[in-house]
């Protein structure tokens, strides 16, 4: 018994096979190039890409270095090094979705300020067409009584 | 005559509306009839009906939002047209024929005596007195289901904890307003939780909030939005707001009376 323990605490912490590296690398390269053709095609604007090419190049950093992980942990205090990594991702997912909702909420505040702007210079446009036309109308009338006063 | 005398007061009555075809026009007119002197904004909330034509049928002036934006950000739409616009004073009140003009008048005539910056029209007032010349009001009186009953004490409850200051109808939506009250909400309404969160807002910034009793209507057209789960979720969000709202930082620079803007600077 106690040595089936002493074998598992001996057994190194990340063990990756090569397949896996080598499978994980491509995936965080692939992830980097998409980010890259997102922003040439304008569909992704630079400043919103950075924290996503960090994403990446961590993920590549995981697969070539997977004692990384293991360090990490050690940091951290966690004995599973899987615990570590998704307790890592999910705190960043957590702060990114956060952020999103900030950038959300102040682009719908300037949305409907644009669509009151516009509502006021519309209804602005709209009364200054209607007062034209009563100026009209009065010069109008106006022109028929002098006429009425000459006869 | 001074020059202040001089000058005409100008007042704003502004109705947010919400494809309200069927009632605005009636209610534009009975506005214009028992407030003459006032201008009559529409504030059209991307309304998909016929609402902006039969409120410029009616003559009154249409702000149309080019979409749905909710109540708040159409009541904030009006007050910001009241500013810019130079008014005095504006109200503001529903489409749907619930809030009878003659009892708007008697909101603007509190902020035209300067008594309070915002005056709130209520239904539950306490010490509810029929009003002189409320009788000749025509229409059934406002009766509130049980789910409204409910959500409206829990708001007065916990308003009243915030402001220390007694509300009893926190939900109402005719209220008059002087240029203080245009200039603060101008710049910051809650656009999902105008009425109650606005309240809160007026007296952390130092207002004079009052609430005057008034005689309410069953609604022409249309139905309540209210369904018990869609309340039980609108008080939850409530108290959050109101919660959170009393951590907002104060402006208290921004509750001066805002001056008037210069003879057609708003053209």
């Amino acid at each position: 018994m106690s040595g089936l323990l002493l074998a598992a605490a001996e057994q190194p912490k990340v063990h990756l096979t090569s397949q896996t590296r080598i499978l994980a690398a491509l995936i965080a390269v692939a992830f980097m190039l998409m980010i890259l053709e997102l922003i040439r095609r304008d569909r992704l604007q630079e400043r919103f890409s950075v924290v996503w090419f960090v994403a990446g190049l961590g993920m590549l950093a995981g697969a070539i270095f997977p004692g990384l992980l293991g360090t990490v942990a050690d940091l951290m205090g966690v004995r599973d090094t899987n615990v570590a990594l998704f307790s890592i991702i999910l705190l960043l997912l957590l702060g990114l979705a956060l952020n999103f909702s900030v950038i959300m909420s102040r682009q719908a505040a300037q949305i409907t300020r644009l669509a009151q702007e516009r509502a006021l210079e519309v209804a602005r446009k709209g009364e200054a067409q209607t007062s034209l036309d009563k100026d009209a109308g009065s010069r109008n009338s106006s022109a028929i009584s002098t006429t009425e006063d000459a006869e | 005559m001074t020059a202040w005398e001089n000058r005409r007061i100008r007042t704003l009555v502004f109705i947010p509306a919400w494809n309200e075809a069927e009632s605005v026009a009636s209610v534009i007119r009975d506005v214009r009839e028992r407030l003459p002197e006032a201008d009559v904004l529409v504030v059209d909330d991307g309304s998909t009906d016929e609402t902006a034509a039969r409120a410029r049928e009616a003559g009154a002036r249409v702000a149309s939002l080019p979409f749905n934006q909710g109540l708040g950000a159409a009541l904030q739409t009006g007050y910001l047209y009241a500013l810019r616009e130079g008014y005095d004073f504006c109200a503001h009140l529903d489409a749907d024929g619930q809030h009878p003009p003659a009892e708007v008048a008697r909101l603007l005539e509190e902020v035209r005596a300067d008594r309070a910056d915002l005056v709130l029209g209520s239904r539950y007032h306490e010490d509810r007195v029929t009003p002189a010349g409320a009788e000749e009001i025509g229409g059934e009186d406002y009766r509130p289901t049980i789910s409204r009953r409910i959500g409206t004490s829990v708001f007065r409850f916990f308003l009243t904890l915030a402001t220390r200051q007694r509300f009893t109808d926190t939900t109402s939506g005719m209220r008059a307003a002087n240029r203080r009250v245009m200039q603060l909400f101008s710049e910051s309404y809650s656009p999902d939780f105008a009425e109650i969160e606005s309240l809160q807002l007026a007296v952390r910034e130092g207002l004079r909030v009052e609430e005057v009793p008034v005689r309410m209507l069953e609604r022409v057209g249309g139905s309540s939005f209210l369904t018990p789960l869609r309340s039980s979720f609108f008080i939850f969000k409530g108290l959050v707001v109101l919660l959170v709202g009393q951590f907002r930082p104060r402006h208290a620079a921004r509750t001066k009376p805002a001056p008037l803007p210069k003879a057609g600077a708003g053209r």
